[in-house]
């Protein structure tokens, strides 16, 4: 309620008064004084009903003395003959304080309510808010920005101790400067590192803190019983209350996120184990195949039946399985090194035309017999790594070359533009089965149909993503409208 | 040998193709090559084989589907190669009448010798049926349903005896758990295996010297049993 609002209420009021007493004083002639001070009553009562004690007060004030100076006995003096008139006079006062009172305490409580359904509205926007938390990583901090925007607070602070020190998460239009001293002082002083529960009523837990010019509340932020760490606030002044509910709310909130780190490293995990089998079982078929035949051609070799010929033929059956298992544990190797982080990028001005030379010449064998035809947009220099862009294209190379029929041609255009180097390998075979397009790039995938036929070992598209991710590059699988598959590299470049 | 053997390899893998194939011919056999399951069904009606050798990592088919196809029509052996991640794939395909497996990777002389003891149970059952079977030192008389080893006479229960007589008509091939439970108990039985630990154990304890360590009856671990016509030793 405005100032402006009281003195309109005090000039209505006030009009009010002169309006009953012109009206008995002056037009009707009634100068009953009963009926007159029911008449001001009734004015007293409405404005003290809706307006503050001091406009209710005045008013009355004003109406008793009008009603003294023109109603009562002698007329014309606020002097009092009778001194009945003195009870009526009291009681006039008396009811005045008492109504304005009564509707001044009810304007308070309903001022109050709308203010805990206001902070009772921010709360549940903020626990929405914070189910929609998915990054743990970025749990606290989002937190912090959350409870900051819902409450406008200058400043918010999730603190949580971490061996010495204080992990401070902070948002808000102006941060503050919490040094870990007094956080540990605060933390201790609230009972929370010795687990003591705080006390029972609300705002018993808190604290304010002067942080330079400015007072931070703090409360701590508990799992139960368990202190976790401290909620810092400064800026508008929060009911103590729902202060108490923020702090629970938050805990809750990086409750969840612990929990949702707990799961991500259980699924990191499942995932994990789901892979080692698959890698056991890939290994199981191509391992065997080449040492089987690695063996019984050993064997020919040191028995006396082959001929020359026979012999060239048995040792080029070594030669070609062991190629094929030396494919094998490059494979795993560069998959080791992709996921142990050990791949890193060493980027220098190269032309396209480099790197789709150097990746035909690492796969030359399984391209024996194949038209590949290569065409460039431009002669433009990117600056990238040669070293895995060649690489992971040698993977789509080898791809193609396993999957499309024995002699069809293998298409490269490459275009630098855009936000760089762009290459695409383009096959004449069947394309991808819809069944498997998401999956392409899963390591040890090798098609829902596919069996044993290929004698891929399931990772070199998982390689080649995995490299192209080292250099922020993308890559995708799509089929061409006139049949076959095609797989687009992406490396994001300067250019010149 | 009047007429060479004729082998059958079916595998998809080239390099098998090329070490396998002329180290049968070495050996005397003639041997065709097909690299998936639709041609090998086709070869065994044309080409007639004696033995068929078959990778159970076709790419068209199921190896327990191939075995179900060529069983339709031939009875001829079926040596399985498997690796060791087909185990089920291999017990099915033992089941519905595969004759052997040779786990990869294997050795020349590993793969020879399970070709020769097929083909060698070929031909011993083309022979008139006999009346008694010799197994090492073991006599087993098959009119009579007894065993004898030297001069004693060996007691056998009815159970265990048409369990010896089993795996000795099919000596040096492996049985599967369900072929033999489904011969002996009948088809309910197939799902109780523990029947056919607590006979085998009884059967050995009569016949072996050591049953901790037997010679004669061989178990393959989660595939089945074998009966061994020359123990080593």
């Amino acid at each position: 309620m405005t100032a402006a609002a009281d003195w309109r209420k005090l000039a209505v009021g006030l009009a009010g008064i002169a309006g009953l007493t012109l009206l008995f004083g002056q037009w009707t002639q009634i100068s009953n004084a009963t009926t007159v001070a029911l008449g001001f009553l009734i004015v007293v009562l409405l404005v003290a009903a809706t307006a503050r004690l001091w406009v209710a007060v005045t008013v009355s004030s004003v109406a008793m003395l009008a009603f003294n100076f023109f109603f009562l006995p002698p007329f014309g003096t606020l002097t009092i003959a009778d001194p009945r008139n003195w009870i009526a006079l009291l009681a006039f006062l008396a009811v005045s304080l008492v109504a304005s009172n009564l509707s001044a305490v009810a304007r308070a409580r309903t001022l109050e309510a709308v203010a805990r359904r206001d902070e009772l509205g921010r709360l549940f926007d903020l626990s929405r808010d914070v189910l929609l938390i998915t990054e743990s990583r970025e749990a606290n901090a989002s937190l912090a920005a959350f409870i900051s925007r819902r409450f406008d607070l200058d400043s918010v602070a999730i603190c949580v101790p971490r061996a010495a020190e204080w992990v401070v998460f902070e948002a808000g239009p102006q941060p503050l400067t919490l040094d870990s001293a007094a956080l540990s002082a605060a933390f201790h002083d609230l009972g929370a590192d010795s687990g003591a529960a705080g006390a029972g009523s609300a705002g018993a837990g808190q604290r304010v803190l002067t942080v330079g010019p400015r007072s931070v509340r703090v409360v701590p932020l508990r799992l139960g019983t368990r202190p976790i760490g401290l909620l810092a606030v400064a800026g508008r002044s929060i009911e103590p209350g729902t202060f108490d509910a923020l702090a629970g709310l938050a805990a809750i909130a990086i409750e969840r996120a612990q929990f949702l780190d707990a799961r991500k490293d259980a699924d990191l995990a499942r995932q994990d184990e789901a892979l080692k089998s698959a890698l056991l079982a890939s290994l199981g078929h191509d391992l065997r195949t080449p040492l089987t035949a690695i063996r019984v051609a050993a064997g020919n070799l040191q028995a006396s039946w082959p001929d020359e010929e026979q012999r060239r033929e048995q040792s080029d059956v070594i030669l070609t399985e062991v190629d094929r298992l030396t494919r094998l544990f490059q494979n795993i190797l560069e998959m080791a090194r992709i996921d142990a982080g050990a791949v890193t990028e060493d980027t220098r001005w190269v032309a396209a035309s480099e790197i789709i030379e150097a990746a035909r010449a690492s796969v030359e064998p399984a391209l024996r017999g194949r038209a590949v035809t290569v065409s460039l947009d431009s002669e433009r220099l990117v600056r990238l790594d040669p070293r895995l862009t060649s690489a992971a294209l040698s993977h789509l190379l080898e791809n193609a070359a396993q999957y499309a029929p024995a002699g069809s041609p293998i298409d490269v255009t490459a275009g630098v533009a855009g936000e760089g180097l762009t290459i695409a390998v383009r096959d004449h075979g069947h394309g991808i089965p819809a069944l498997d397009l998401p999956r392409v790039f899963d390591r040890f995938y090798r098609g829902a149909n596919a069996g044993h036929r290929r004698s891929g070992t399931g990772m070199g598209l998982a390689i080649a993503k995995g490299m192209l991710a080292v250099e922020r590059g993308r890559i995708a699988a799509e089929n061409c409208a006139e049949g076959g598959a095609r797989f687009t590299i992406i490396v994001p470049a300067e250019m010149k | 040998m009047t007429r060479k053997d004729r082998i059958l390899l079916v595998d998809d893998e080239v390099s098998i193709q090329r070490a396998v194939a002329p180290l049968l011919r070495s050996h005397g056999y003639e041997v065709d090559v097909v690299g998936t399951g639709a041609e090998a069904v086709t070869a065994v009606a044309d080409k007639a084989p004696d033995l068929i050798v078959l990778d159970l990592g076709l790419p068209d088919l199921e190896g327990a589907e191939v075995c179900r196809r060529i069983r339709k029509s031939s009875k001829v052996p079926i040596i399985i190669l498997s690796a060791r991640s087909g185990e089920a794939e291999k017990v099915a395909a033992l089941d519905i009448g595969a004759d052997d497996y040779i786990t990869k990777p294997f050795g020349s002389d590993e793969l020879l010798a399970r070709i020769r003891v097929a083909l060698r149970r070929v031909a011993d059952a083309q022979e008139p049926e006999v009346e008694r079977v010799q197994v090492g030192d073991l006599t087993i008389d098959y009119n009579r349903r007894r065993v004898v080893r030297g001069e004693d006479d060996i007691r056998l229960t009815p159970k265990e005896f048409e369990l010896l007589a089993l795996l000795a008509h099919n000596t040096d091939r492996v049985l599967t758990h369900r072929t033999i439970l489904k011969a002996i108990w009948g088809a309910n039985a197939v799902e109780q295996p523990e029947h056919l630990w607590v006979l085998m154990a009884q059967l050995r304890k009569k016949l072996e010297r050591d049953p901790g360590n037997p010679r004669y009856l061989l178990s393959e671990p989660w595939v089945g049993y074998r009966l061994v016509s020359s123990p080593a030793g």
